[in-house]
């Protein structure tokens, strides 16, 4: 075997820096956390604007989906912490500057916003509507059948491909080292400028993240498992 | 001296578009009683029933629930208006509804899906919805299954649910949307018989049926719908023993022959 074999697989180096490392996987947790909360929010604003009865407010819905889930995240990390605060700023008359952390979540939780918007109408349009008209028969009022019978029940069929949609999210996190959220990324490349060994730690932080969301989303699976499908026959 | 009945239908229309599918209908039912719709599918009975609690706006007419109107109210200056969804939710407690499908919602439990709406919608303690629960539950015969997931029983005990469930709004009258079209007919009878134990319990009920020999039992009236209009009414052994429409006795011929 290769010198650069044996290098690229003998993680003390990245054991070294493990809690600088350690520290940056938080930052990770946090950007995915925020920008998730961020994505589900506006994704479940979008899908019921998509599935509204008036078509003006289904046109926002769609347009909404459609941009955020066409744009590169690579691209909208830049643009929202690059390009955002110089419009915003001239349409004010001051200059605006946002925190990395902050444009970061912007950029994914809307980008990602596209796709659960998607997840939630195909969630709620295969609600049957007779489960509404049962609730409406029995007195109950819009909002109280969103929360009690239509969302319970999204939440177990989308979960699946919500999950898919929280790996990719995940993945996505590691770009915001771009603009110096200290990540994990950021960390590697950091210790890489002093170290110089960038194979241990790029192999180091590549089995991290696999770790990382291999048993949170294999436990998510398992665990979500017998609570989802209850409601099948 | 005129009692006021529990529903009154008044000239009831319904178009969707261009096509008219009640054409003006009226009747009453009397608390305490059993009125059976019966007619051709397309006859319009699903709507009338549906126009009765609002799950379809009427395009004209009245209805008027113990003497209180329905869905529309006449405002100050004597104009007719669709009442707020918020009345109309209010009225709807007051009709329990049992759908051809069920219609349970099946991330609740059987107990959970009766005292949804006594707590959600009637404000009930928990604990009184649960004991108001269990009685329904006992009223048709699954007081065992409380705990079960709608997907773990039959159509006929998840159609027993769905009655359980209506009856817990504690409404003044029971409307059933051919309750056993989708069940197999081993499973039929166990609805009905729950349905004859409702009837002699004095609730007002309006079903929607094609099951001619239950309609006859039940009834006190039978109401005949063709093409939007009730073209014969009167007691069972009237309509569905000797019917003066034509019509009525070619519908009546394929279900007796």
């Amino acid at each position: 075997m290769s010198d650069a074999f044996w290098q690229s697989v003998d993680l003390s180096t990245f054991w070294e820096y493990r809690q600088v490392l350690l520290a940056g996987l938080w930052f990770n947790v946090y950007v995915f956390a925020c920008s998730a909360t961020v994505a589900l929010a506006v994704g479940l604003a979008a899908a019921l604007l998509r599935v509204n009865r008036s078509w003006p407010f289904r046109w926002i819905g769609t347009v909404h989906v459609e941009l955020f889930r066409n744009a590169p995240d690579y691209i909208m990390v830049v643009w929202v912490h690059f390009v955002l605060p110089l419009l915003l700023g001239a349409l004010i008359g001051r200059r605006l500057e946002i925190h990395p952390f902050v444009s970061a979540v912007i950029a994914l939780g809307f980008v990602y916003s596209g796709y659960f918007a998607e997840t939630f109408r195909a969630g709620i349009q295969a609600i049957p509507v007779g489960h509404v008209e049962a609730a409406r028969a029995c007195g109950m009022a819009d909002r109280l059948i969103l929360r009690r019978i239509i969302l319970p029940q999204v939440v177990r069929r989308m979960l699946p491909e919500a999950v898919n949609q929280f790996v990719s999210l995940f993945k996505a996190t590691t770009i915001v080292s771009l603009i110096a959220v200290p990540d994990l990324m950021y960390q590697v490349s950091m210790v890489i400028a002093t170290e110089m060994r960038p194979l241990p730690l790029y192999t180091g932080a590549a089995l991290t993240y696999f770790a990382v969301i291999y048993f949170v989303a294999t436990g998510v699976r398992l665990l979500s498992e017998r609570w989802r499908n209850k409601i099948y026959a | 001296m005129d009692v006021m009945p529990a529903i009154r239908v008044v000239d009831l229309r319904k178009n969707f578009g261009a096509l008219e599918v009640l054409k003006g209908v009226s009747f009453d039912v009397h608390t305490g009683s059993v009125v059976s719709m019966i007619g051709a599918s397309g006859s319009g009975k699903s709507t009338l029933l549906r126009c009765i609690n609002f799950l379809e706006t009427p395009s004209s007419g009245d209805i008027f629930i113990d003497g209180e109107p329905m869905g529309f109210r006449s405002d100050a200056s004597g104009q007719r208006r669709l009442r707020p969804l918020s009345e109309v939710n209010l009225m709807r407690r007051e009709l329990g509804m049992v759908f051809q499908q069920f219609n349970l919602w099946p991330h609740m439990t059987v107990l959970g899906n009766v005292i949804e709406a006594p707590i959600r919608v009637r404000g009930m303690s928990r604990k009184q919805a649960v004991a108001l629960g269990e009685e329904c539950l006992a009223r048709v015969h699954l007081s065992e299954k409380a705990r079960e997931y709608p997907a773990r029983l039959s159509g006929g005990q998840q159609q027993r649910v769905a009655i359980a469930r209506a009856l817990a709004i504690q409404p003044k009258a029971m409307l059933f949307d051919e309750p056993t079209s989708s069940l197999d007919p081993e499973l039929t009878d166990e609805v009905l018989s729950v349905m004859r134990e409702l009837a002699g319990d004095g609730t007002t009920m309006i079903v929607v049926t094609h099951e001619m020999a239950f309609a006859r039992e039940v009834s006190d009236r039978v109401l005949f719908l063709h093409n939007g209009l009730i073209e014969e009414e009167g007691p069972p052994e009237q309509v569905l023993g000797a019917p003066k429409s034509e019509r009525c006795r070619q519908f009546l011929s394929k279900y007796l022959h």
